[in-house]
């Protein structure tokens, strides 16, 4: 504009006797070449042009407005008001109230039609499953919302999907959730009167007899624990990603680490179970969890013993070497079990 | 520069301009500028889309904008409290800037017989013969009883203001109209 002494109206007029002259019955090759020059001068001369001929071109829609016209007559002005249908953009000549009467009588059509539709499914439509895995087995399940289930080895979910929520039932073991995004459904895993919520996210859950364990990988869970008095509203805690959850009967412990520290704790889903500077007694109840043949901490002394390192929770028995051989650990092989004590 | 180059302009640049007026008569204090404003802005986008198409069109158009109403503050020697004053409204989110504007159906059929009814008589004549009838210029001219010439004089005031309607906002419907109705002569370049 600096360098151009016209004014973006007066190129704009340049661009519409263009483009009307254009359409003329002189137009010359001469005039082509003429015009080209002018669009080829200043890139506001081609925004100009550009402008008017595609709203131009748009202006074709008049034609709706032909229909039952006949040709040469030129129609009086504001007769499109009353064939045109109510809308927020016209100003109709239809009465304020026929056209809100109108409107409210094909929304209610609308509503019906819809609270019909959405009810039905909403309540017949249920996904309802169960999955287990026996011991020493892993299985991934592609549930019905896009989302994906990793039961643990002997772990039980049960799902029941509407279409309104997506609920999980916890009923044994553990279970690694990447939750589709769907904010209107929210997704819930549920163990026993604990649940947790999440919209969109990764996260484990594990069933103890005694408590519940909560790792949250990605997004942000909620975890609500059901209050004792009906009333009351139930209290509630957010778990953020890397944070690792354990509920007993009266406590929430959270650790807020970081996702690496709580994918660790999910290496299960690779077959591993990861160690860190973990006391035998606690990784033992690990591989119990995974194992078949129970492991058995015989004296408070070998339960003390800190390990660490990544153990295949499908090898129990690679694990027992080790153990025999790097510490001082004696071990019993029984029939249904193995028992470690200290030498 | 291209017709891919132009027919995107048209189907991610223009359809934001009535949003676009509408922030830049916010924005800015002086309305007489925003014609003027919005050509600059035109500009600069095409020409950043010749070398790249923006990915994201709508965004890239109102940084646009915002940048530029920037550098007109700045280079200005006098800076009007006002524009100072509303200068935090050019950092609205741009998805808050309008809603879509529909140019399909109804109500973009409705906005332009709206337009259409309101442009001086032989222009409006004019439009209905050649957009509506396709009939050819020279056979409009012949209808209308006037030269050739005239009806292109016609026919590029009403372009100007269809389009108006078309993409722009309301500054267009109101502003335009009036002053479009005193003026039959189609030869008048200042309209809103």
């Amino acid at each position: 504009m600096t360098m151009d002494a016209r004014t973006s109206r007066q190129i704009e007029d340049e661009a519409a006797a263009w483009l009307a002259r254009r359409g003329g019955s002189s137009w010359t090759d001469r005039d082509t070449a003429e015009f080209d020059a002018w669009l080829a001068a200043a890139t506001a001369h081609r925004v100009a042009f550009v402008r008017l001929e595609s709203g131009w071109a748009g202006c074709a829609r008049l034609k709706a407005l032909g229909a039952g016209i006949p040709r040469g007559t030129i129609p009086a002005r504001g007769q499109w008001a009353a064939p045109t249908p109510p809308d927020r953009a016209v100003r109709t000549a239809v009465p304020r109230t026929a056209r809100a009467a109108r409107l409210a009588g094909v929304l209610a059509v609308l509503a019906i039609g819809t609270a019909i539709g959405l009810g039905w499914r909403a309540w017949f439509a249920v996904e309802a499953a169960s999955y287990a895995t026996a011991a020493g087995e892993m299985r991934t399940i592609a549930l019905a919302d896009g989302s994906f289930a990793t039961l643990g080895p002997g772990s039980v979910i049960d799902v029941r999907f509407t279409r309104r929520d997506r609920g999980v039932a916890l009923a044994r073991g553990e279970a690694f959730f990447t939750v589709a995004h769907d904010t209107r459904r929210p997704f819930t895993v549920a163990v026993g009167a604990r649940r947790a919520v999440a919209v969109g996210t990764q996260f484990a859950v594990r069933r103890d007899p005694d408590e519940m364990r909560i790792v949250v990988t990605e997004g942000v869970v909620r975890l609500e624990l059901q209050s004792a008095h009906r009333d009351a509203a139930a209290p509630s805690t957010l778990l953020t990603a890397g944070a690792v959850a354990t509920a007993r009967a009266n406590s929430v412990f959270v650790r807020a680490g970081s996702v690496a520290e709580a994918e660790r704790a999910l290496s299960w889903r690779n077959g591993y179970l990861s160690f860190h500077d973990t006391p035998l007694a606690a990784a033992v109840a690990e591989f119990n969890r995974y194992g078949a043949r129970p492991l058995v901490v015989g004296d408070a002394a070998v339960g003390q013993i800190r390990i660490g390192g990544n153990f295949r929770w499908s090898n129990s028995d690679a694990f027992v070497r080790l153990l025999e051989e790097g510490f001082d650990v004696r071990v019993d092989r029984q029939a249904d079990r193995i028992v470690l004590h200290s030498r | 520069m291209s017709d891919a180059l132009d027919s995107w302009f048209a189907r991610e640049i223009l359809v934001h301009e009535q949003a676009l007026e509408r922030y830049l008569r916010r924005c800015w204090p002086h309305r007489d500028d925003v014609h003027d404003l919005r050509q600059d802005i035109y500009v600069r986008v095409y020409e950043a889309a010749g070398k790249a198409l923006p990915n994201a069109p709508k965004s890239f158009l109102f940084t646009t904008a915002r940048n530029l109403m920037t550098d007109r503050l700045r280079r200005a020697k006098v800076v009007s409290i006002f524009s100072v004053g509303d200068f935090d409204g050019l950092n609205v989110l741009v998805e808050d800037v309008s809603p879509e504007r529909e140019f399909s159906g109804r109500q973009a059929l409705a906005r332009l017989a709206e337009a259409f009814d309101r442009l001086p008589d032989r222009c409006r004549e004019a439009v209905w013969l050649r957009r509506v009838e396709d009939l050819p210029q020279k056979a409009v001219a012949a209808r209308m009883g006037v030269s050739e010439k005239t009806v292109e004089k016609h026919l590029a005031k009403g372009m100007r203001l269809m389009t108006a309607s078309y993409y722009g906002g309301e500054a267009a419907t109101s502003a335009d109209a009036t002053h479009a109705i005193d003026d039959d002569g189609c030869t008048n370049q200042q309209a809103d």
